[in-house]
């Protein structure tokens, strides 16, 4: 029930944060140069031509009005009208989401238990030779450039050792699959579609490594340093005098004491995975949200700016919210 | 001190020493890392500064009788798909790279530390605006953040400059705010005030040098980071273009040959990137390393 309240309160304070993002990204595009209707006019465009463009998607309106039929359609779940596509942005976002979310999910679920082991083992040998190896490697994780380890790894991967496909996109076309949710794996798995589960499986296996180890160096930080807390603490030296087995000190008293800082950390990593998503789809042409954003953010698609930067703030702030709630569940301390 | 330990109970004097053990250990870690970190920024200084001395190429000299040739020959690690030597470039880029991460991050911690240091110390309305704002800001994935305002306002240097800079402000101005909201309630800020400082003098003197402590193990991780969003920005096309040499923009040019291969364009460029980030990387880590040992 407490619980509950606070889910509600937190709700209640995200209104004026998320209506500050929607303000504030409404006028940066619009004050700031490059103009959305002249990419899709070809280069022998006349002033009228551009003028019936602009009156057509509203952008000859007062700046005042355009926001509040801006906002009315955000009202109602309509996104507007895609100036490059002439497309519904909703319909187009929703197609991009899945794709995305399936490899950040992923991504982050595989960081967070690799973390969770190698920090735990890394503290229990701190200040040895392993504990040392462990920690250089995993300041080498946090300073690789994420789209050039993606090349790196196309290249063994797919040009000198041919175990994978190429970086073309998220499945095999001959496969025929029939997209559901977007999330290609999923989608094979729910169509009982067996040529297509083997293809989207190896072609996740490249950009979700990529990932992988652009997130799991922080991670593993935060697991060394709460776990080495936990193993100096009184109550864990006393357990241990007390003789209790291996396996209670192990997951009795450290793991959960360990994991109590996850949740938040998770959720920022969360968000350094969907920043980073951007450029790994770029690298492996997985046509997801990234790409999708990057393109409207080029061609000053307005709408298509406005619905991709309002869900990332969304997205961002609703996995906080969960982490916090999910922390409190670990942690009895907390009081929220 | 040891009498005192001597004297406490058993368990107490075990821990006391072996946190000083650890303590020592860690020291020489930390020293490692530091050393490191140093050495390896300092070669990448050296390559900046000398790289007209250590390549026989210019930075965009075009060699028209070698396009994307591979390594050796008149071109130690080849050339790109212009006919651009890559030693030479990779060398030269560091000028760029080094100097807009440096100058960003630089600024961000200007900006920052005087507004966290005015909106901690004063409070009121105008602290809540501040945090408002950073509270959007910070409502973003940080590179997606570097995405938009670079988008918006176009590359160049000193765009890029401010662009890396303005993402980074927000965390420094919270990080400084905190400290100055724990040291203005402490005795010696009151002392001050009672003895005629003036506000100005407050915070300059007294809360400033006070407060910079976790700032300074910060500002060397943030260059790396700074490093890698530049590249990032670079490689997307929304950073430095080409024919300036900057690493991100050489493994973007590169990034089409990888297919077919062809390894030299792409990889030397990122490879001089993860060496430089991890210098900062082992250099902030043996900083915080140092801080905590001290904390303990």
């Amino acid at each position: 029930m407490r619980i509950l309240r606070f889910v509600v309160r937190r709700l209640l304070q995200l209104i004026p944060v998320l209506l500050g993002v929607v303000v504030l990204t409404f006028l940066l595009v619009r004050v700031l140069p490059g103009d959305p209707v002249r990419t899709i006019l070809g280069q022998n465009a006349t002033e009228a031509d551009a003028a019936a463009a602009r009156a057509r998607f509203g952008l000859d309106q007062p700046l005042w009005r355009q926001f509040l039929d801006y906002l009315r359609g955000l009202v109602t779940g309509d996104f507007g009208t895609s100036i490059q596509s002439g497309g519904s942005v909703g319909a187009e976002m929703a197609l991009r989401v899945g794709p995305t979310l399936e490899l950040v999910v992923i991504a982050v679920t595989i960081a967070l238990v690799a973390a969770t082991v190698l920090g735990v083992w890394s503290a229990r040998r701190a200040n040895r030779p392993g504990d040392h190896g462990i920690r250089v490697l995993a300041l080498i994780g946090n300073s690789v450039p994420d789209f050039w380890l993606g090349l790196v790894l196309v290249l063994v991967g797919y040009s000198v050792l041919g175990w994978f496909p190429a970086p073309s996109g998220r499945v095999d076309p001959d496969t025929n699959l029939t997209p559901l949710t977007g999330a290609d794996l999923i989608d094979a798995v729910l169509t009982g579609n067996g040529p297509a589960i083997a293809s989207a499986a190896a072609y996740l296996v490249l950009p979700v490594l990529t990932l992988v180890v652009g997130v799991v160096a922080p991670l593993l930080r935060s697991v060394r340093a709460s776990a080495l807390e936990v193993l100096r603490s009184e109550p864990y030296a006393a357990a241990e005098a007390h003789g209790l087995p291996r396996r209670t000190l192990l997951y009795g008293y450290l793991l959960r004491a360990t994991l109590v800082r996850l949740p938040s950390l998770a959720a920022l990593v969360f968000g350094t995975a969907i920043g980073s998503t951007v450029l790994v789809e770029y690298v492996y042409s997985w046509q997801g949200f990234g790409q999708w954003a990057l393109r409207g953010l080029l061609y000053r698609d307005y709408p298509v700016v406005q619905a991709s930067v309002l869900m990332i703030a969304l997205c961002y702030v609703v996995v906080f919210l969960v982490a916090d709630v999910v922390h409190a569940i670990l942690d009895p301390r907390v009081r929220i | 001190m040891a009498d005192l330990r001597t004297a406490g109970p058993a368990g107490a004097t075990d821990q006391g020493v072996a946190a000083d053990a650890g303590g020592t250990r860690d020291g020489r870690f930390a020293r490692v890392l530091i050393t490191t970190g140093a050495a390896i920024l300092t070669v990448v200084v050296v390559a900046a500064v000398f790289a007209p001395l250590l390549s026989s190429w210019g930075e965009t000299v075009i060699d028209p009788a070698s396009t994307l040739a591979a390594p050796g020959g008149g071109h130690l690690l080849g050339t790109d798909g212009n006919g651009m030597d890559i030693w030479s470039r990779v060398l030269y880029a560091a000028r760029l790279d080094l100097g807009i991460a440096v100058a960003a991050v630089a600024l961000a911690v200007v900006a920052g530390t005087l507004l966290g240091l005015v909106a901690g110390y004063r409070g009121g309305w105008l602290d809540d605006v501040l945090m408002r704002v950073v509270d959007i800001f910070q409502a973003f994935p940080t590179f997606i953040l570097a995405l938009a305002v670079a988008a918006l306002l176009g590359n160049g240097t000193l765009n890029l400059v401010l662009t890396i800079a303005a993402v980074n402000a927000p965390a420094y101005a919270r990080l400084v705010r905190a400290e100055v909201r724990t040291l203005r309630e402490l005795p010696f800020v009151d002392a001050a005030v009672t003895s005629g400082a003036s506000t100005a003098g407050i915070l300059w003197r007294h809360l400033l040098p006070n407060s910079l402590t976790p700032v300074r193990v910060i500002a060397p991780l943030n260059c790396g980071w700074a490093m890698l969003t530049l590249a990032g920005l670079s490689f997307l096309g929304l950073g430095v273009s080409i024919p300036a040499a900057e690493w991100g923009a050489m493994i973007s040019l590169g990034a089409a040959d990888v297919v077919g291969g062809r390894w030299w364009t792409s990889v030397p460029p990122g490879l001089a990137l993860l060496v430089c980030v991890l210098g900062f990387s082992l250099l902030g880590e043996g900083l915080q390393e140092r801080a905590d040992a001290k904390r303990r």
